[in-house]
């Protein structure tokens, strides 16, 4: 483990330049290039806010306020998971012709796209402080720390999905499903609330269940989560990353003969 | 991944006293399944221990069988060898990107292997990026990289078009990019599969003289080709592999002399 950080910080590098490169690759052919980060999260909201206001209306004070302080947190997770499976094939020339640590492919496609997400956070904020407190709530400096649970909680995903998709082909079929489920069995669109209480423990399984919660929490509503809920919460992330690190560390001695 | 660790063990094959051994291979052995294992591995299980039915193994094959060798440091060793005689998985497994099924491989210094063309390098990225990507995954650090621009770009000489992306490359520009950053990369061990087949007669005599003054610094060199002309100015030493064994090692004339008389 501590070889493999310090393996890690040696090729820091390829990973900063990996970062750059799919950020280079993914905007260099499209005419608006980097603008679609804005237009991107902006037009799926404004579809979500549509639905949600007009068509099914939820009972929730400032209903964007609430939305806005999760979605992004669901889209990021889930569009890393999606993207993940895919991570190792499109490096299959690299992983057979050089020995550079496995990890650095998975590591630079999470990073690439957290550089977005923390522009969709940032506006978040922003019109959070303006439009919704009124001023920055106390419970706003937790935000690092619930930013850094995220990132370990979808590197702990990415990193077992990027590896089993390697040699068994049905995690391509299972993971939209997945995804798309995850969606509804995520307070996304709802609060946590709403779930029955004999079945909260149960939702509190999914990992995205508490880390949206969490963040519903701090922004949304401004108040600090309990130190316990924080805790318990932050075991289960270790737990995941574990599990995903050590299943990962399994399959990559192969993944030069496979792919 | 090799373990990178110094080693003065005892070796099948031991050096002379003055060069210190920088690989050591005991008794390696590689078998490859013929598909993609695990998932039928998953479904034989299933089928053997839930359905309690038999399932044929899996077909398997070894491409390198019980190989002991050792080189050390500033030996230029030249592998040769038909089709499917376990040269290439043998590079493969010195430049820790496959796993040894069995058996122990040392290499001890910083190692570049050029095994396949256009390996590490993506399509959409110009020549430039290519270049910085392929060194750090090599394991350069900025500063080194920094320090060896010029020279790797002047290795590979292909002009503006360095700017452009890889794809309006042809093979030869490609291989030029691959061959400057491992040639120019002060690496202590360079692994090269076929590496001098493509290219220009021009380049092929810069590579050529290239490794020579690699050799004469003391840099150790495993050249893997077909091409037997390639390996008499540039190896000491000849290694002939069939099925995965070796036939003979030794000095470059006589295995050369033998190998040719046999194919």
């Amino acid at each position: 483990m501590i070889e493999d950080l310090s393996e890690l910080w040696r090729f820091r590098h390829l990973v900063q330049l990996l970062v750059v490169r799919n950020i280079k690759i993914k905007y260099q052919h499209s005419f608006l290039g980097l603008v679609w980060t804005f237009l991107n999260p902006v037009l799926i909201l404004s579809v979500l806010l549509a639905v949600f206001t007009n068509v099914v209306r939820i009972n929730i004070d400032d209903y964007w306020a609430f939305l806005l302080s999760g979605f992004f947190v669901y889209h990021f997770v889930s569009q890393t998971a999606a993207a993940s499976s895919s991570v190792l094939p499109e490096y299959a020339t690299m992983v057979r012709g050089v020995a550079f640590p496995r990890i650095i492919p998975i590591l630079a496609a999470v990073s690439s796209r957290f550089l977005e997400f923390l522009v969709e956070i940032s506006c978040t904020l922003l019109l959070l402080i303006v439009f919704r407190h009124g001023g920055i709530p106390l419970s706003f400096i937790l935000l690092p720390y619930l930013i850094f649970l995220m990132f370990a909680l979808v590197l702990g995903l990415a990193l077992p999905i990027s590896a089993l998709s390697v040699f068994y082909y049905d995690v391509r079929h299972l993971l939209p499903i997945l995804l798309t489920a995850l969606f509804y069995i995520s307070p996304v669109i709802y609060t946590l609330d709403m779930v029955p209480e004999e079945y909260r423990l149960l939702y509190l399984l999914n990992p995205l269940a508490g880390l949206l919660d969490l963040f519903h929490m701090t922004l949304y509503e401004g108040v600090m989560p309990s130190f316990a809920y924080l805790a318990l919460f932050s075991l289960q992330v270790t737990v995941i990353l574990m599990v995903g690190y050590v299943l990962f560390g399994r399959f990559k001695p192969e993944f030069a003969e496979v792919l | 991944m090799s373990s990178l660790a110094a080693s003065n063990q005892n070796s099948p094959k031991s050096c002379k006293v003055t060069a210190p051994e920088v690989i050591a291979v005991r008794g390696l052995s590689k078998r490859f399944y013929y598909d993609r294992h695990r998932a039928k591995s998953l479904r034989q299980w299933f089928i053997r221990s839930v359905l309690c039915r038999p399932v044929p193994n899996m077909p398997q094959a070894f491409s390198i069988e019980n190989l002991s060798l050792s080189i050390c440091r500033g030996e230029s060793v030249g592998i040769v060898g038909g089709n499917g005689s376990g040269k290439s998985t043998l590079l493969r497994i010195l430049a820790g990107i496959y796993r040894p099924s069995c058996g122990e491989v040392i290499c001890s210094g910083g190692l570049a292997a050029v095994l396949e063309l256009g390996a590490g390098f993506h399509k959409e990225l110009t020549g430039r990026d290519n270049i910085a990507t392929y060194a750090a995954a090599l394991g350069l650090s900025r500063i080194e990289l920094c320090n060896r621009w010029p020279e790797i770009v002047a290795f590979a000489d292909i002009g503006e078009v360095l700017d452009k992306p890889i794809k309006h490359y042809s093979t030869g520009m490609q291989a030029r990019l691959a061959l400057g950053v491992a040639l120019c990369g002060e690496f202590d061990i360079l692994l090269l599969d076929e590496a001098l087949s493509v290219g220009d007669q021009g380049f092929r005599h810069k590579v050529e003289e290239r490794l020579k003054q690699y050799h004469a610094d003391g840099g150790t060199l495993i050249l893997v080709s077909h091409d037997l002309n390639h390996l008499r100015p540039l190896c000491t030493r000849v290694i002939w592999l069939r099925d995965g064994r070796i036939v003979a090692d030794g000095k470059t004339e006589t295995v050369l002399r033998d190998y040719e008389e046999a194919s």
